[in-house]
This record gives C-alpha cells, sequence and structure tokens, in this order.
C-alpha cells in the first residue's frame, strides 16, 4: 500500500515540479509549487521524518511561497503579457536530450555502484528520528551542532540588518530629493 | 512497507472498536474516514452556530435583538443565510482568472480544517497527535494568507489587491509575534505536541501557563490574543477588508458560495485560533480546580471536552467583544505596533521565560 502510495506522490511531484517551471502564467506556477511541497512533505511523512515533513511546510509553503506570491503580485502588467518567450523546435530538443542523457548517466551510476540506501534492508533501517533529538542534537555543546547553528544565526542576522540598512539609506535619499 | 498500518492511530474506543472488526489495513482506511467526516461536521456546524453568536453578541452591544424571525430566537437564521449563499449566482468579473477565482475561497476552510484535526478537544478526542504540532500549526496556518493573496489577485479589482496586499503584508507580520509565544509555550511544556503541551499544565488552575509565571504568562496570554487578532484579520486589525475604505478589500469581486466559503473560512479560524489559546494558555481540556475540597470533586467530573469547549467559546466571546468595542487602527499603526512593540517585547518576554526555566523556577 505504501508502495503504491509513492507512485502516486512521486508522480504528482513529477508533474507539479515541470508545471511550475513550464505553465506561462508566473501565479499558476506558484500553485503548482506550492502542491508539489505539499506531495514532497507526503513523501517525508512516509518515510516517517516528521520533523523534515513539518519544517518543509512551515518554511515552504507558509513563508517562502507567500514571499514569493507577494513579489508576483507587486510585478506591474503579469495579467496582460503573461506569455514566456518562444522557444524554438531545436532547443526543445536539445532540453529532452539534456535530461536523458542525465536520467541514463544517474541509471549507469546506481546500477554499477550499489549503493547501502538502494538494499533491500535499508527500508528498515532508517529510525525515525523524533523531534526532541533533532534539538538536543543541534544545541548540544559536546556532540552536537552548536557552532554552526550559531555561525548560521549571525549569518542571518548580518543580513537582516544589512536590510535595515540599505532600506533606510533609500528613504533619506527620497527624503532630500 | 511501513512498521505500522496506522502512522497516527485513533486511539479511543470507537478507534478500538473498528480495530477489533476490521483487518489492520481496513481498519486505518475506516477510522481516517470517520475522523474526516466527523471533523467536516464540526466544521459546519461551528460555522453557522459562530456566525448566529457574532450577530447576537453585537446585537446585545449595541442595544438591539440581532436576528429573532427565523426560528425562536432567530436560530435557524444562520441556516437561511448559508441555503441563500448557495442558491446566489456566482458573478465572476471579466478578465478575471477562473482557476485562481475558484480556488482562492477553498484556502482558508482548508487551513481551519486541517489545524482542527489535531486539537485536543479530550483526553482521547484527537485526530491525530504529530509530535511536531506547533510546527504543522504554523505551517498550515500560511494557506490562509494565501487564500487570501490569491484571492485579491484573482479578482482583477484595484480593492482587491489592496486588500490582500495589505492582510498578507499583516498577516506574515504578525505571524512572527505568534511563532515566538508558541515558542514561549513548547519551552515551558517540553514538548511541541499539543497534546504533551496540554498534559503539561495538569493540576489545578495555577498550573495552566496562563498563571504558572507570575506576570509573563498572562502578558504572553494577552500578546497571543493581540497577535491572533491581527491574524484573523478582525477589526481593530481588519484593514485588510476594510468596508469603509476598500468596500470589502479581498472578498469585494466574490458572491454567493465564494463569498460564504470567505466568511466560514474566518469564523472557523477565530475558533481554531481560541482552540490554539485553550490549548496554551488555558489548560485544554483540564477542568478548573482551584484546590478546594469539595468544590474540586464536583468540578472534576465534568467531560473534558465540555471544559475545553466551554473555554474556547469564552475566547470567542472576547474576540467579539474586541471587535465591537475598538475603532479599526490605520496600517502604519499597524506595522508600528508589530515591529516596534510586540516583536522586542516578545524577544524580552522568552528571553525571561528562558531564564525562569532554567533557574527551574516554572514547570
Amino acid at each position: 500500500m505504501s508502495n503504491f502510495l509513492f507512485y502516486i506522490l512521486a508522480s504528482a511531484i513529477v508533474i507539479l515540479s515541470l508545471l511550475a517551471v513550464s505553465l506561462p502564467n508566473l501565479l499558476h506556477g506558484a500553485i503548482a509549487l506550492v502542491g508539489s511541497f505539499f506531495a514532497t512533505a507526503a513523501i517525508y511523512i512516509l518515510l516517517q521524518l516528521e520533523f523534515v515533513a513539518l519544517a518543509q511546510i512551515a518554511l515552504y509553503v507558509g513563508g517562502i511561497v507567500v514571499f514569493m506570491l507577494m513579489i508576483i503580485l507587486l510585478t506591474n502588467d503579469l495579467g496582460v503579457d503573461d506569455r514566456l518567450s518562444r522557444v524554438s523546435a531545436g532547443r526543445q530538443a536539445s532540453k529532452v536530450l539534456i535530461v536523458l542523457g542525465l536520467l541514463g548517466a544517474l541509471l549507469v551510476f546506481f546500477k554499477s555502484n550499489s549503493s547501502p540506501l538502494l538494499a533491500e534492508s535499508a527500508q528498515h533501517a532508517a529510525a525515525p528520528v523524533s523531534i526532541d533529538a533533532i534539538g538536543i542534537r543541534l544545541l548540544s555543546t559536546s556532540n552536537g551542532f552548536i557552532v554552526p547553528f550559531e555561525v548560521l544565526s549571525l549569518l542571518l542576522l548580518a543580513a537582516l540588518i544589512g536590510a535595515v540598512v540599505l532600506s533606510r539609506r533609500e528613504n533619506k535619499k527620497e527624503d532630500q530629493q | 512497507m511501513m512498521p505500522s498500518a496506522e502512522l497516527y492511530p485513533v486511539n479511543n474506543f470507537i478507534g478500538d472498536a473498528v480495530r477489533s472488526l476490521f483487518p489492520p489495513h481496513v481498519a486505518a482506511v475506516i477510522n481516517g474516514l470517520i475522523a474526516l467526516l466527523s471533523l467536516m461536521a464540526l466544521v459546519g456546524s461551528l460555522g453557522a452556530v459562530l456566525i448566529y453568536l457574532e450577530r447576537k453578541v453585537s446585537a446585545h452591544f449595541q442595544l438591539r435583538f440581532g436576528p429573532m424571525r427565523v426560528g425562536p430566537h432567530g436560530l435557524l437564521q444562520a441556516l437561511a443565510d448559508g441555503i441563500k449563499a448557495i442558491f446566489k449566482e456566482i458573478l465572476k468579473p471579466e478578465g478575471a482568472d477562473t482557476f485562481i477565482f475558484f480556488l482562492a475561497p477553498l484556502l482558508p476552510v482548508s487551513a481551519a480544517f486541517l489545524i482542527l484535526a489535531i486539537i485536543p478537544f479530550d483526553h482521547h478526542l484527537q485526530v491525530a497527535d504529530p509530535a511536531g504540532g506547533v510546527l504543522y500549526v504554523l505551517g498550515v496556518s500560511g494557506l490562509s494568507v494565501l487564500g487570501i493573496l490569491l484571492a485579491g489577485w484573482a479578482s482583477n479589482n484595484k480593492y482587491s489587491l489592496l486588500g490582500a496586499m495589505r492582510s498578507g503584508a499583516q498577516m506574515v507580520s504578525f505571524e512572527i509575534s505568534l511563532a515566538l509565544l508558541m515558542l514561549l509555550i513548547v519551552m515551558l511544556s517540553g514538548t511541541a505536541s499539543l497534546r504533551g503541551i496540554v498534559l503539561a499544565q495538569q493540576g489545578t488552575i495555577f498550573d495552566w501557563w496562563i498563571f504558572k509565571l507570575p506576570f509573563l504568562g498572562i502578558l504572553a496570554f494577552i500578546m497571543y490574543l493581540v497577535a491572533s487578532t491581527a491574524e484573523l484579520n478582525r477589526t481593530p486589525f481588519d484593514i485588510a477588508e476594510a468596508e469603509s475604505e476598500l468596500t470589502g478589500g479581498f472578498a469585494t469581486e466574490y458572491s454567493g458560495i465564494g463569498f460564504a466559503m470567505f466568511f466560514l473560512g474566518e469564523f472557523v479560524n477565530m475558533f481554531v485560533s481560541s482552540c490554539l489559546v485553550t490549548t496554551f494558555f488555558l489548560g485544554g481540556f483540564h477542568a478548573p480546580l482551584f484546590g478546594l475540597p469539595v468544590i474540586d470533586p464536583i468540578l472534576s467530573l465534568i467531560p473534558g471536552f465540555i471544559c475545553f469547549f466551554a473555554k474556547a467559546f469564552l475566547i470567542v466571546f472576547l474576540y467579539m467583544w474586541f471587535r465591537w468595542t475598538f475603532p479599526r487602527v490605520r496600517v502604519d499603526q499597524l506595522m508600528y505596533l508589530e515591529w516596534r512593540i510586540m516583536l522586542p517585547a516578545n524577544l524580552l518576554l522568552l528571553m525571561l521565560a528562558g531564564l525562569f526555566v532554567a533557574q527551574g523556577w516554572a514547570g
């Protein structure tokens, strides 16, 4: 049953992702992207990676897509000229060739290199990771990721301050004019 | 194959009865269907009850009677309005995007529906209890922002777009405050599952998070109420709809069932928000015990879900009280409130609460 579910979800992800990059209307593309994020979260749930699934929904659907939508909405003339530039048949064919080549290369790679992740026994090897374990691992000083965590938060803080500084300067110039 | 047939098993007598009657895989499907159907019934009936309540509360605040004609005390008014909305013609403005125009009204209701699925109404009256419940709430509530933004754009109307942008900016800003307050609760409870948060508040009324921390709890409670009112787009923060400026904001072009869906979504989201307040601050399904010898045993006889609904409807009444008491704030005042007052206060509160937890003064 879960195999069946996986194939449904995987094909939904493929179709929605293709739609997200190929639909002529940007907003339709964004909605397809939301759908593909949800399907990806469902696959994480199937893998019992609850935290990853929830983080996926909270960050991508609740945060990033909303900001993308606001940017799209602020873009002028979205509904008037929403056709992407037309691509010639030769370019389309070369795209298909590149994708097929990549797929073939991946197939050859996984056929020749037996990964432990692809083995039959791997399905039960990955134990579900609890949120508590992730939090403890992330913040513990002995065997954790506290240093990368703090460095990342410093980086984000720097980005935030940078954004504030940039927007302030612009405002002052406007005031002087 | 998955190790268990059900990822989030239904742990009450109905779930057990279904499991004893059917083989595991079929039982999982049947349990899921029963849970979904009961949630649908809850959303449908809540909509009618809340709309009736809002009209009655507003009427009594303004020394009127409110709906009185349809049924005793106007009890069937919501039903009549619902039937009217269903049979009304749906108008789509010219140049509007058909797909998004009809998709958008569904999103706020589905967000409410999805969050109701993890609310612990009673000890075992909960559809699913993910360990990261708080994270789930934060993620799924993004759907209602999405619905409003899409509705505003798809209507092909300036008022709608303005309303949508205002509401998007507002909801995104106040979500930060909500997330920080939820983080505070998670820190106090030591768990992110909603059931775990309720169980952490077991005991008397003074073990609820609102009273547990001296002053901090009640401060957090008030801030949560303010931020969630803004998140719900209700007066005094309803600048997204603002009838007097934007003729209805994002819902301007909607009629018939499309508008009814937005209306329903707004009201059910209000109830969901009250449920979350009840869960986070008011001890969820625990009876309000005072530590007194005679009254406590009587109070603890009340079933948990009655306590839960009583607390939730008290918060709903508070939201309605806000709506009919305060005038609407301006956009810049709203943003000032969030970014200059609420957010620094939240961070300070979080640090103080962290100190309390680290020193072992709480919980």
